[in-house]
């Protein structure tokens, strides 16, 4: 299962400059393995103990994964990484 | 491409609040090692507190009297931010259990909220990157802020709000000649937009891209608090909790303001109110500091307070912990009440945000939380005219008649 994975712009020096990446994962946790196995400077950065840390948010087709239970990602398209800001 | 600007205020540089790395202090806004958030760090080893005290009390009636503490230098272009009245409250405390109240009128900005204290700091350094457009994500009063400093000092603005943002507000926004996008869907799903477009667009977005200098300036409420109580801390202080970015800069300022040595290291508590409809901080606290749960679909009338995955949001409870503050969620209705009690007893007229803190810290006291008598500071951020008013306590008008008059008002006449 193909899934794209969109890095903001201040994650992409550790994924050698690139925008997208594409995985073959059928949920977060192999996602993570997958991140590691192939990015380890990315992984470094935004897993913490195998999981998205808490600096980072994962959306998964625009939906916030937090809100999603299995974080399955069978049937998705695209996983969104961005830093965790929020508000004023 | 990264370029670091010669400055007058005592910058080290970015500190990583995770991994603990400074980093210069050029355009990023997020920790190069780590991700995490990067704050701005100083060198307050030297100063001298009396030499500083002074130097504040010289300086002009805005949040720039503290420049020593900022980031970046006034801009000669822009309008007086903050330096709003702190001012007793007798009537409200006697009538929510409190006796040594005391509100922080920041509905008094030039847009009517606290966002403009922020959004100064990140103009100022708007202008010192030379950007021509800066931006934001808004749940209304951020909106407003960005909006009129961008008029005042001829930039672009791009403002992005829930569809359901009080229409009286983004109004506002519009007037002073900001492009206003309004998003179906939440803030959060708001904000996941914006954090697209501030990685794409290149422009000043206020709470991204200029971050670290934009939550700066909301330090600034607590040195004007501290200053105008003599050089003192207040006991207590209650802070309404969006982000949670109020909350752990007032930290922050506390923090600085002990290390330079303008106050003595008293007893200061922080505690969050939050509405029931959108609690994650409030119900973290009170269940034990446990890890912040976000929420998905906030539903509540303080819809500047609306935001259901406050990227502060751990950052708050672990201060409320170490502070030896507590929290309060309170309900609409509730909210509602405390607006009207605050306007009628001490003439202050809030928006909703208000009336959640004055709610909160009711019931704070109910729960014996201010039981030492110390003082205790409200913050009221936004101003009751920039939403829509409840017209329900209007009688129906009557003819030019005086007996018309006597007859209608008998009850009030007494």
């Amino acid at each position: 299962m193909s899934v794209t994975v969109r890095l903001a712009t201040p994650l992409r020096a550790a994924a050698q400059g690139s925008a997208s990446l594409s995985f073959e994962a059928t949920d977060l946790g192999s996602l993570a393995r997958e991140i590691t196995a192939r990015y380890p400077e990315l992984a470094a950065r935004v897993l913490r103990d195998g999981e998205f840390g808490r600096f980072v948010n994962v959306f998964i087709d625009g939906e916030d994964a937090r809100f999603l239970d299995d974080g399955d990602l069978r049937g998705k398209r695209t996983v969104e990484i961005l830093p965790a800001m929020s508000g004023g | 491409m990264a370029i670091t600007l010669e400055r007058i205020t005592p910058l080290r540089g970015l500190r990583c609040r995770a991994c603990q790395v400074l980093q210069p202090a050029d355009t990023r806004y997020i920790c190069a090692e780590c991700y995490g958030p990067v704050e701005p760090e100083y060198d307050l080893a030297a100063s001298d507190a009396n030499a500083l005290r002074e130097k504040i009390a010289r300086g002009p009636h805005s949040l720039w009297r503290y420049a020593d503490l900022l980031p970046v230098a006034e801009p000669a272009s822009h309008f007086p931010v903050g330096w709003t009245p702190l001012v007793r409250a007798p009537r409200l405390g006697a009538a929510i259990g409190i006796a040594n109240l005391f509100v922080k009128d920041d509905s008094r900005n030039p847009s009517l909220s606290f966002k403009d204290r922020p959004v100064a700091v990140a103009l100022a350094r708007a202008l010192e990157l030379g950007l021509d457009t800066i931006a934001c994500a808004s749940t209304g009063n951020l909106a407003g802020a960005v909006a009129a400093a961008a008029a005042r000092n001829g930039l672009r603005a791009f403002v992005f709000v829930p569809a359901t943002t009080d229409e009286g507000k983004i109004a506002g926004a519009a007037a002073y000649g900001a492009t206003v996008v309004r998003v179906l869907g939440t803030y959060d799903q708001v904000n996941r937009l914006c954090a697209r477009l501030a990685d794409e667009e290149g422009w000043g977005f206020v709470n991204f891209t200029l971050r670290p200098y934009y939550a700066e300036g909301s330090k600034t409420i607590l040195f004007e608090c501290a200053e105008q109580l003599d050089w003192r801390l207040p006991d207590h202080v209650v802070v309404p909790v969006g982000s949670g970015a109020l909350l752990t800069r007032t930290a922050t300022a506390a923090a600085q303001l002990r290390q330079t040595g303008l106050v003595d290291d008293t007893p200061f508590r922080i505690h969050a109110a939050q509405p029931a409809g959108c609690a994650p901080v409030s119900d973290a606290v009170l269940d034990g500091y446990r890890e912040v749960r976000p929420v998905r679909d906030p539903n509540t009338v303080a819809r500047s307070l609306a935001i259901g995955a406050p990227a502060d949001g751990d950052g708050s409870v672990g201060i409320i912990r170490a502070s030896g503050g507590s929290a309060a969620s309170v309900s609409d209705a509730e909210v509602q009440g405390a607006c009207a009690l605050l306007a009628s007893t001490e003439g202050v007229l809030a928006e909703p945000a208000g009336g959640v803190v004055v709610a909160a810290a009711k019931a704070l006291a109910t729960r014996d939380v201010f039981d030492d008598n110390g003082s205790v500071v409200l913050y009221i951020t936004g101003n009751g005219y920039k939403g829509t008013l409840d017209a329900g306590l209007l009688k129906p008008p009557i003819a030019a008649d005086a007996d018309e008059f006597r007859a209608a008002y008998a009850e009030v006449l007494g």
